[in-house]
């Protein structure tokens, strides 16, 4: 059993890091790249910036943000929202990113991940989904930040994108996020049953104990969190001790 | 020389946006509902003279003006005036459970020790979402409700009256929202009513809001016979045969020689509280269970704000029509004063969601005013003002936006 | 002293950059032949295909170049695909050559039939020591079981069980981690992606570039 990756997820809108609820509302919790570099002075696995405002202003705009961020986080940086082209991509990685996140771009084209994963290679390219609970056992794909739904199965979706060449799945659960009240677990397990790639789960934690929870129930390989670490209610080293008092492997 | 084209309800003939918002000069202030009829002049906002319009003129003052502190004294000691200490009632919060309503009520009773009784004049038609949030209001939130849904009949006649004559179908519903909180107030002898946010906050003169308190006109009149509701009086719906004055109780505005001498009154928290309408959303949701709309509500980028009526929609499409300003527009200008967008960041969404035709609960909404499609567009098309629309190769386009992509820009 | 990154086309060159400027390296990126025999130490980067890798490689006219580099006996360092590509050969889509300076081939990452496998391996594991000690290495002072980042699909299997420098378990299989020969090494792992143990061990290059 791999090591579980604990990642700090940063919603970001221009200069500024926010935090919404079921992926709404802007309000802001402090600098995007102070924020990276305590987590990673914390002990932080991985970073993930995803731009909040991608897709109501058709742009991305990230890469000054990695460019920066590179310079004093040595860990893996993701970077999502408004991937679209393969430039985009190029762009992404050559500011510093090791990984891209997509998620509109690939529901509207799903070539563009087998397309990208040849080019850039599966590890690089990261499938986001946001899933919507439609009824038990059924969760709906949506795009653009949480707004359009699409009537795509998130479970067959999952099988897909890892057919086309996807290195991992970061899955937000849109009912879950920003609520703190822990993960929507049997999301993660349906998925995690049908898939082979790792997935990272994203949405909802409020504490340590909730990851415990979903880690012993799912088979998922990382835990990414946002409102915890912004809102300051547990640190990286807190989780992390957690995580290890119930046996869960992390890195130290 | 140039033609002044004309313009509907006296508005004014220069289309202008604020430089700093969105907002345009077309914006109506609030008006007396049950007083509104066909044809109304409107008085509209208030541009200065640096082109900026007294919403956000007024939310700088917010910003650096006001003392809140001493504002929140203002508060506590008005609420120490009027909490019971018998378990009765102190305050009545109307309103629909929605963002403002339900930060309104839980703040209320659980950090200023009120005990709030909730009162909801019912929208026309719950949205799933809407419905939802109401419980949770309550079931989540810890709060009491009375739930006061007027005669269906009347109601959506008074509406189809309302869209046709005036465009505004949501008029009647207006003016019994207004009317709900005194006069629940009235019924259950609270002499309380908090509303949440004063219409300067939006553009109303900027004099209104050094005042905490609302403009009695709102919800109260001498004369109920004469109330309009869709342009048609109480009186000429009687005369139809279908219903007696039994059938308008929801909607006669308490009296105000009454209300006065029970001493009732009705205040804004956002005299009290500096309001920001999305740190609302964040509040109720940890707070009333409250969800945003699981998708982006036509016509706008948002997910949080007024999400519970089927008709809602069609409301700010008739805004729309009338003034050139739609859903996105109010959302986004607001946003842009509380600082979270910028106003290039609105221009761009209005432009991208400002006409976007709300599709989701158009059927349902004809049947509701009991309209063919056609007769819709009829009555739509009438109300188009000529200076603010253009009919181009068949296709109805405005003549300016905020982002000066319109015909005439 | 100057350290070399080749510029290929592929890799996360910002920030490996960043790693060795963050250590106090002189480090710049370069495809010219002449600044690569020049510089006191090189660094092969590199993400993503095998083949892809060696026909840019072809491309940029650096496979001799980088041969004759070691030939030099200066301290060259692979890192992810660019440890995979110092060796003979890849069976990743097909048979394809690489720079055959150390022996030994590159293989998909072994799994066990009937079981629910998680490829590519990504995630933080631990290194272990071999049979070589880890002093006057990259690795010295890197501490025993220390968690570095992994992200691939295939290992390097070195013929010579000397030129393994470290071993990581994943799925019951130990795989080569990190190789040293002579003063060439490669690393599986991203040392610029490993927080401060894997610039530590940058730092460790970048002292024997100096020396």
């Amino acid at each position: 059993m791999n090591k579980i990756r604990v990642v700090a997820r940063i919603d970001v809108k221009n200069e500024f890091a926010i935090k919404g609820i079921h992926l709404e509302g802007l309000r802001k919790v402090g600098n995007p790249n102070t924020m990276a570099r305590n987590y990673y002075n914390d002990g932080i696995d991985e970073i993930v910036f995803m731009d909040a405002v991608a897709a109501y202003y058709d742009r991305n705009s990230l890469s000054e943000l990695i460019q920066e961020a590179c310079k004093g986080v040595f860990i893996p940086i993701t970077v999502g929202g408004g991937i679209r082209t393969i430039d985009d991509i190029k762009n992404a990685l050559k500011s510093g990113a090791d990984k891209v996140a997509i998620n509109t771009k690939a529901v509207k084209d799903p070539n563009f991940i087998m397309q990208s994963s040849k080019i850039f290679g599966s590890q690089c390219i990261v499938s986001s989904i946001e899933a919507k609970l439609i009824k038990n056992g059924k969760w709906e794909v949506y795009t653009d930040n949480g707004r359009e739904p699409t009537g795509k199965d998130v479970i067959e979706w999952a099988k897909h994108v890892g057919e086309l060449g996807a290195g991992e799945i970061m899955l937000t659960s849109i009912d879950k996020e920003g609520t703190k009240k822990g993960f929507d677990i049997d999301l993660y397990k349906s998925v995690a049953k049908s898939v082979s790639i790792p997935i990272i789960a994203s949405g909802g934690m409020g504490q340590g104990a909730d990851a415990v929870e979903l880690l012993e129930n799912a088979d998922i390989d990382a835990i990414a969190t946002a409102s915890v670490l912004h809102c300051k209610m547990e640190s990286v080293q807190e989780i992390k001790n957690t995580l290890l008092q119930h046996q869960i492997k992390v890195r130290i | 020389m140039s033609k002044e084209l004309e313009a509907h309800y006296g508005l004014p003939n220069q289309v202008k946006f604020c430089k700093k918002c969105v907002i345009s000069n077309q914006r109506p202030s609030s008006t007396i509902e049950f007083k509104n009829e066909k044809g109304e002049k409107k008085k509209v906002i208030n541009f200065n003279e640096d082109g900026v319009c007294s919403a956000c003129v007024y939310h700088d003052e917010k910003e650096t003006g006001i003392d809140w502190e001493d504002r929140d004294v203002k508060l506590r000691s008005l609420l120490d005036q009027f909490r019971s200490n018998d378990g009765s009632y102190d305050v009545i919060v109307p309103g629909s459970g929605g963002k403002d309503s339900a930060f309104i009520a839980h703040i209320l009773k659980y950090k200023y020790g009120m005990n709030p009784l909730t009162v909801t004049w019912a929208p026309h038609l719950y949205t799933d979402i809407g419905w939802k949030n109401m419980q949770e209001w309550m079931h989540t939130g810890g709060l009491d409700n009375i739930l006061y849904t007027p005669n269906g009949i009347l109601h959506q006649e008074m509406t189809k009256n309302a869209f046709h004559n005036l465009l505004h179908p949501f008029q009647p519903f207006i003016v019994g929202q207004r009317i709900i909180g005194p006069a629940m107030a009235k019924k259950f002898g609270v002499k309380l009513v908090m509303y949440g946010e004063n219409q300067a906050e939006y553009g109303n003169s900027i004099e209104e809001n050094t005042n905490p308190i609302m403009n009695m006109d709102f919800f109260s009149s001498d004369d109920a016979l004469s109330m309009k509701f869709g342009g048609v009086s109480m009186q000429e719906y009687i005369d139809t045969g279908k219903y007696t004055k039994d059938d308008f109780a929801p909607y006669i505005a308490p009296d105000k020689q009454d209300l006065v001498d029970n001493g009732i009154e009705v205040h804004y928290l956002g005299y009290y509280l500096k309001w920001d309408p999305q740190e609302c959303y964040y509040y109720s949701v940890d707070n009333t269970g409250f969800q945003a709309n699981p998708v982006r509500t036509e016509g706008t980028y948002s997910k949080y704000s007024s999400i519970d009526d089927k008709v809602d929609p069609f409301h700010y499409l008739t805004t729309l029509i009338k003034f050139g300003i739609g859903r996105c527009t109010y959302d986004a200008a607001q946003e842009v004063r509380n600082d979270k967008i910028t106003r290039e960041e609105a221009s761009y969404l209005v432009e991208k969601y400002d006409t976007e035709f709300p599709d989701i609960y158009f059927k349902e909404f004809l049947e509701y005013i009991d309209t063919s499609e056609d007769d819709f567009w009829r009555t739509v098309d009438k109300h188009r003002s000529p200076h603010i629309w253009k009919k181009v190769d068949e296709v109805w386009k405005l003549r300016h936006t905020s982002s000066n992509t319109g015909t005439d820009d | 002293m100057k350290i070399a990154i080749i510029d290929y086309g592929i890799g996360n060159i910002r920030s490996i950059l960043s790693a060795f400027e963050n250590q106090g390296a002189n480090v710049f990126l370069t495809s010219d032949k002449g600044e690569i025999l020049k510089s006191d130490g090189l660094v092969l980067p590199g993400v993503g295909a095998f083949s892809h890798g060696m026909k840019n490689l072809e491309s940029y006219g650096l496979v001799d170049v980088i041969k004759e580099y070691a030939a030099l006996d200066r301290p060259l360092m692979g890192i992810c695909l660019g440890m995979q590509l110092l060796f003979e050969e890849s069976e990743e889509f097909g048979k394809t050559e690489g720079l055959g300076l150390i022996l030994g081939k590159v293989v998909k990452l072994p799994t066990k039939d009937n079981q629910n496998e998680n490829l590519p391996h990504v995630s933080w594991n631990k290194l272990n020591s071999n049979k070589v000690p880890w002093k006057n290495t990259i690795l010295a002072d890197t501490e025993e079981g220390s968690d570095m980042y992994f992200v691939h699909s295939f290992v390097a299997q070195p013929r010579d069980s000397y030129n393994i420098l470290s071993l990581t378990e994943y799925l019951n299989y130990h795989f080569c981690s990190s190789v040293k020969k002579g003063n060439i090494y490669g690393c599986q792992f991203h040392p610029e992606k490993s927080g401060p143990t894997g610039l530590k061990i940058i730092n460790n290059f970048i002292r024997m570039c100096e020396a």
